[in-house]
């Protein structure tokens, strides 16, 4: 069971952002200042961390720096009322792993910690396979199983991405970020049709589905069962 | 006026002129002084010239023609101005006006002030003359001097002129000075009335003036000016206030009509659950007007130069181009771009994106099915052009100017999603930039970015705080 540390001082979201948590079998301490979050970053050494950017206290990059300087790499989660995309950069750059501006959905929230939970290892292996998906990252071919699949150079990169986090809720907006490097949100909404098309070539006619949209928050990439 | 006369004397003003008059009662004495001691160096030039001439004219004749000549001179002086006279080699008087040599002056040596002592007692001053002292051939001594008492009466003279001119001239700088003083504290209490008067929210208010050469007149039609341009900023901000109210209240109100009916009328848990995605979304479209306000508030306040640096516009033309390319292919639109040229201009990649990415979402959205959307990278001239073009209805003429103006959505086009900040968004991005946005007027659309070439840093900060417009409306329409 991963570990998860909240530091936030706003104890109605804190509140809510713990059950949620919970309910996805996490387990959370919540400390509600800064200098607090700190003594417990250091004393419980969690799996994972969300920060809020202002706290009474201690600023939250300023736990992010202390901890950094003493050589502790607990993922981190930023979380910020200023969108600021100054603010978002100076986060990241003083440690931050990701930044979630809000107010945010839970979902991404949830979909972020996890993905910081199960960051994929830095593996040098060149083909990536997800039950029978294969994707060739050298020759630049992907096949799911005898099929082979035509790609353009964007859908290979998306797919590429999904196979690293195989079995993830990836949000829009992680997808938008990670995938395409948008630091915005356009108006129209790119990504379902670009996952649209993706999906109608990876998930042939008589083939169990492995792209699975959740409504309202994302995709998964799923090994059929 | 008993209140009038302490304000008077405190009055900056009025201290200017009192230093004033002083510094000028000063200058003048000075003047005088130096008026004087010039007259006084001519005189005295002059003098000894005459007696030197004299004295050398004496010097030349024979003892008895020169005695002859002293009495003749002495004779012809009634004002006894003229010093003659000749002693003997001991010191006796031979003849002449001087009872005895005077006892500072010296023998052959050059004209020189010398005393001459009393010896009558009812003469009650000693004079002070020029005098030369010349032995002759004979051993006798001859004087010549001169009085020069025209240099006295001279230093008399001008310490009257002083006294009469001085006074009513200091007096005259002291009434100036009051007056002027006086009638700026008036002007000033007249505008400080009208300034609280701004300040209290009469923004119609203005500043009196007179002709435009005067100073306080001049200051007065600059605050004017400024006065006017504020009164406009204010007037368009309750503008864009009442847009904000409206356009966030709209689906906030939405929200709560949904959630409302949700909890009053649900009959099944799916029910209340799509009751809640619904305002959920009305919320989430509030939250997304907030974000794009605040990130046009953000680009516009910031001269955000730390993510500056070389932007290869060919290859971002690329990737827009393939971001959107399924979403026209999905309206049946075709997209094309022609970015042949390795062009790239200095500035935030990212923000460019983002402004490009408006301007092709805006051109796919109000294309009608089958029609054609075109990304053109360009150079002419001194600029590169970033090229939106499109066959959809495009930007009315009467439209061009609104469609930059927050929240401004065309009637037309009411039920279609979206801000009403993508082209104002755009804009500020093209103004961070020291870019120009150019809006031709339909039909068709066609928006154009112009990236000068080689804007140095320098030049793109004044192109920004520059009078030419980022935004220039086009009234002929390119073919």
């Amino acid at each position: 069971m991963a570990r998860v540390l909240l530091i936030e001082d706003d104890w109605e979201t804190a509140e809510v952002i713990t059950a949620e948590l919970s309910d996805r079998n996490f387990e959370v301490e919540w400390a509600a200042d800064g200098i607090a979050g700190l003594e417990r970053a250091r004393a419980l050494r969690p799996d994972a961390m969300i920060v809020d950017r202002l706290l009474p206290g201690m600023d939250g990059l300023a736990i992010i720096e202390t901890l950094r300087n003493e050589l502790v790499r607990t993922p981190v989660l930023v979380l910020s009322a200023l969108g600021a995309v100054n603010d978002r950069v100076r986060g990241l750059r003083i440690g931050g792993d990701d930044y979630l501006t809000k107010p945010f959905a839970i979902v991404e929230l949830i979909a972020r910690v996890e993905a910081l939970l199960r960051r994929p290892s830095e593996t040098r292996e060149t083909t990536l396979c997800v039950g029978t998906l294969q994707l060739d990252l050298i020759e630049r071919r992907a096949k799911r199983g005898e099929r082979t699949i035509d790609l353009l150079p964007r859908e290979f990169r998306l797919l590429e991405y999904m196979m690293q986090h195989c079995d993830q809720l990836l949000t829009r907006a992680m997808l938008l970020e990670e995938v395409w490097h948008y630091k915005f949100v356009p108006a129209t909404n790119l990504v379902d049709v670009h996952m649209g098309r993706l999906r109608h070539k990876v998930d042939g006619p008589s083939e169990p589905p492995m792209i699975h949209s959740i409504r309202g928050s994302g995709f998964i990439l799923r090994t059929p069962s | 006026m008993p209140m009038r006369q302490p304000r008077l004397l405190r009055s900056t003003t009025f201290h200017t002129a009192l230093i004033v008059a002083a510094a000028f009662a000063l200058f003048i004495i000075v003047l005088f002084g130096f008026i004087y001691g010039r007259v006084e160096h001519y005189l005295t030039v002059r003098s000894d010239a005459v007696i030197t001439a004299h004295i050398d004219g004496l010097v030349g004749l024979s003892p008895e023609l020169r005695r002859a000549a002293v009495d003749e001179r002495l004779k012809q002086d009634p004002r006894e101005v003229q010093i003659v006279a000749i002693f003997d080699a001991d010191g006796r008087r031979i003849t002449g006006n001087l009872n005895r040599v005077p006892p500072g002056l010296r023998i052959d040596g050059p004209a020189q002030s010398t005393v001459i002592p009393k010896d009558d007692p009812k003469d009650s001053k000693t004079r002070v003359v020029r005098a030369i002292a010349r032995r002759m051939a004979d051993g006798n001594i001859l004087v010549v001097g001169r009085d020069v008492d025209e240099a006295k009466e001279i230093s008399m003279v001008v310490g009257e002129a002083i006294a009469l001119g001085l006074l009513p001239g200091f007096c005259l700088c002291l009434l100036a000075g009051a007056w002027l003083s006086m009638r700026a504290d008036k002007r000033i209490a007249d505008i400080s009335e009208r300034v609280q008067r701004i300040v209290a929210g009469e923004l119609r208010e203005r500043l009196p003036y007179g002709s435009d050469s005067e100073p306080f007149s001049k200051l007065a039609i600059i605050v004017n000016g400024m006065l006017d341009e504020m009164e406009t900023l204010i007037h368009a901000l309750e503008g864009v206030g009442n847009d904000i109210a409206h356009d966030l209240r709209t689906p906030l109100t939405r929200a709560r009509l949904i959630l409302e009916r949700g909890r009053d009328h649900a009959s099944s848990l799916e029910e209340l659950q799509g009751a809640v995605d619904k305002a959920v979304a009305g919320i989430d479209q509030s939250l997304s007007i907030i974000t794009a306000l605040l990130r046009l508030a953000e680009i516009e306040n910031s001269g955000r130069s730390a993510g500056f640096g070389e932007v290869v516009l060919g290859e971002m033309l690329r990737e827009i181009f393939d971001m959107y390319e399924p979403i026209a292919e999905g309206k049946d639109i075709t997209i094309t771009t022609s970015s042949s040229h390795s062009l790239s201009v200095y500035g935030d990649r990212d923000l460019l994106m983002e402004a490009l990415a408006n301007l092709v979402d805006n051109a796919i959205k109000f294309t009608p099915e089958g029609g054609r959307v075109e990304l053109a990278l360009l150079r002419s001239g001194g600029n590169i052009i970033l090229r939106v073009t499109d066959t959809g209805a495009g930007i009315a003429e009467a439209e061009r100017e609104s469609v930059l103006r927050r929240f401004y959505r065309s009637d037309k086009i009411r039920n279609t999603p979206g801000t009403g900040l993508g082209l104002s968004l755009v804009a500020a991005i093209v103004k961070l930039h020291g870019f120009r946005l150019f809006i031709y007027s339909g039909p068709g659309g066609r928006i154009e970015i112009h990236c000068p070439v080689k804007l140095s840093r320098h030049d793109r900060q004044q192109a920004r705080s520059g009078s030419e417009p980022d935004v220039r409306l086009m009234l002929d329409r390119a073919s």
